[in-house]
């Protein structure tokens, strides 16, 4: 695992170019440019909103502002490993025809989506407004939630990365996989509404239940993350980003001939 | 210093008894829930059994051989991006291969953002290609053009970008495959003094392509790769030389040059073609002759039904690449044959001096009815060795003199 990161902080300056050209070739491509951005989580944000708040009267104050919050490190989780799964079998270019180092590849597709996040932000924090949510002081442990997002999102996307050079298969799978984790993750509902027997399995079998409550409780609650739950996905992070720089290391000499 | 240490090193490449490349995450679940724990038997191909090559630093190496026979597979282990499946390989510096130009160009992007993407990818840093910038678009002769979208590019600017891109990187070793020439005859000349340029300044090359020619007069050392082994190394003009014997060897073999269009009628048929050459100096090595040597070929002949009326013989001295040299025919010389021909028999055929540059060569014979019909053709393959290197075809007896304008 050391190895897989110094290499990467060794290929930093690829890593930032190649994440550079996806956000500028994301945002080129299209007529709304960099709106886009925006675009898609307040499209989904509203869907959401009419399914919940008006059709299915939900009970949760300021609901587009609270689903907001949960959906953008959903939308940046989600999107990575949906993107990760394919970020190796779909560069067959760039993997057999230069010495490549294949590691940066699901990086930059995490640094990507990343990015995407973190300048959406500025558009939570004015729905916010608009309700009169004033970020607080709490939002300093901001910082520490997304890093021990980016870890998990990391060592999952190279796993899927990896295997799907194999498995071609995968990339549908996990697809799949992701919409039904996503109702599983208290983005649309509170964690403290979830029925007893139900709430524990969710907390500590989804990693991403206790990060996306975090968010919450920073942004939503004005409160800091419970410590308990999130150095338990903490390491839970780090173990699995051993894993898959395992996984990773064992594949990596095969990928140039299976792509 | 060596730049590329290879000890033993094979390559072989996986495949799955499956017709399809790529088994799939579903059906390998579906197995495993059967109970079929163990893994599917494999199959494997080898590519490569067993290369050792050094190739010392400054040295421009040319790779040879048929197509299939590994060369690219080498390539791209001496470039890192397979791993040899046992032994070594060891690089010392920089390396930038030229294996497809233009991996990783992005077409919504301008040729300048991806000379900084493409030169990173390459291995240079952020500074590197700032400060070498301006050298690579001026390179490229892109001119405006180089704000412009890559897709946007014909093929030909596209080549250029790319080929501008790899040969700025500045490699201790550099790996090209096949694509000297780029874009049109000028820029072809300029890529080529690019080339001569990394010679000179010491940088070691490693060239695989089917141009012979590049090869004998370009690389100081050659490997003639077949079959996924070395066959034979050293200087590349013998290397080259055994090379196309044994291509022309194999064709006249296979009949593969030309196919014979035999028309019916001739009665007679042609059994072999021999050299014989007794006063011969390499008398030891059938068909290995000096062009000084004395050349007789022999014609074994077999004619069907009698009587053999009106049959004349044709032969053919022709290089390897199918030149014609020389063709001579007994009715043009009006050469009185026993007529008719006997049942069995061998026509001879007298050549003083061989009198050829050293190379590769080829002697076919038919026979013919006057009418134009013609048998099948038979072949025969030999190769001209001499001490001192001679170029082009035939070796006219010569004098040199030094007439004194003082008498």
């Amino acid at each position: 695992m050391l190895r897989n990161i110094t290499e990467l902080y060794q290929y930093r300056a690829l890593l930032w170019s190649l994440t550079q050209r996806e956000l500028k070739a994301r945002y080129r491509a299209s007529v709304l440019g960099f709106l886009w951005t925006f675009l898609n989580p307040t499209l989904q944000m509203l869907t959401y909103g009419l399914v919940f708040n008006v059709l299915l009267r939900q009970q949760i104050r300021h609901f587009l502002f609270f689903q907001f919050v949960g959906l953008l490190p959903w939308i940046f989780f989600s999107a990575s490993v949906v993107a990760g799964a394919t970020a190796i079998s779909d560069r067959r270019d760039l993997l057999t025809k230069v010495r490549f180092p294949p590691q940066v590849l699901p990086a930059t597709v995490v640094a990507t989506n990343l990015a995407n996040y973190l300048l959406s932000l500025p558009l939570m924090i004015a729905l916010g407004l608009i309700y009169r949510e004033w970020p607080t002081w709490h939002a300093i442990a901001f910082p520490i939630v997304l890093l021990i997002q980016v870890l998990f999102t990391l060592g999952l996307a190279y796993v899927v990365s990896a295997i799907n050079v194999a498995f071609r298969d995968l990339q549908h799978i996990v697809s799949n996989l992701v919409t039904l984790w996503f109702f599983l993750t208290p983005v649309l509902y509170e964690v403290s509404t979830i029925p007893e027997p139900y709430r524990r399995w969710i907390i500590w079998l989804n990693p991403m239940a206790p990060l996306i409550a975090s968010y919450q409780r920073l942004f939503y609650h004005h409160q800091l993350p419970e410590i308990r739950p999130l150095a338990y996905v903490a390491a839970v992070s780090i173990a699995l980003l051993w894993l898959a720089s395992q996984v990773f290391e064992q594949r990596r000499e095969e990928f140039a001939e299976l792509v | 210093m060596d730049a590329i240490i290879i000890d033993n090193a094979t390559k072989m490449f996986r495949k799955t008894t499956k017709p399809k490349h790529h088994s799939t995450f579903k059906s390998e679940l579906v197995r495993w829930v059967r109970g079929e724990r163990q893994p599917l038997p494999e199959m494997w191909i080898e590519v490569l059994r067993g290369i050792t090559l050094t190739v010392r630093q400054g040295t421009t190496l040319g790779i040879i051989g048929r197509n299939g026979a590994g060369k690219s597979t080498l390539l791209k282990m001496i470039t890192g991006i397979y791993s040899p499946t046992s032994g070594k390989v060891t690089i010392n510096g920089r390396i930038s291969a030229l294996l497809d130009l233009g991996a990783g160009f992005h077409p919504d992007f301008s040729g300048r953002e991806n000379i900084l993407i493409n030169s990173i990818i390459l291995g240079m840093s952020r500074a590197e290609v700032r400060a070498r910038m301006p050298e690579i678009i001026a390179f490229s002769e892109l001119g405006d053009f180089i704000d412009e979208p890559v897709r946007t590019y014909s093929s030909g600017m596209y080549m250029r970008l790319a080929f501008s891109v790899a040969t700025h990187v500045d490699p201790d070793i550099l790996i090209i495959d096949e694509i000297l020439a780029v874009g049109d005859e000028h820029f072809a000349h300029k890529s080529r003094a690019k080339m001569d340029e990394f010679q000179k300044n010491g940088k070691t090359i490693v060239l695989v392509t089917h141009d012979l020619g590049t090869v004998e007069r370009w690389c100081e050392e050659a490997i003639w790769i077949d079959g996924g082994t070395i066959r034979l190394a050293g200087e590349p003009s013998r290397v080259v030389r055994e090379y196309r014997t044994a291509v022309m060897l194999e064709e006249a073999k296979g009949n593969g040059a030309q196919p014979p269009q035999a028309i019916p009628g001739v009665r007679v048929r042609i059994d072999r073609v021999r050299l014989s050459n007794a006063a011969s100096s390499q008398s030891s090595r059938p068909n290995v002759l000096a062009p000084e040597d004395p050349l007789q070929v022999n014609i074994d002949f077999t004619s069907d039904a009698q009587p053999a009326m009106d049959i004349g013989f044709r032969i053919r001295l022709s290089r390897a690449d199918g030149l014609t040299i020389y063709e001579a025919s007994t009715f043009a010389e009006s050469v009185a044959l026993p007529n008719p021909l006997p049942a069995r028999g061998t026509l001879q055929l007298q050549i003083q001096r061989v009198g050829l540059a050293p190379g590769t060569y080829l002697i076919d014979a038919r026979a013919e009815s006057r009418a134009g019909q013609v048998s099948e053709l038979e072949s025969c393959g030999f190769r001209v060795d001499a001490p001192q290197p001679d170029r082009g075809i035939v070796k006219l007896p010569h004098q040199w003199r030094v007439e004194d304008p003082g008498d």
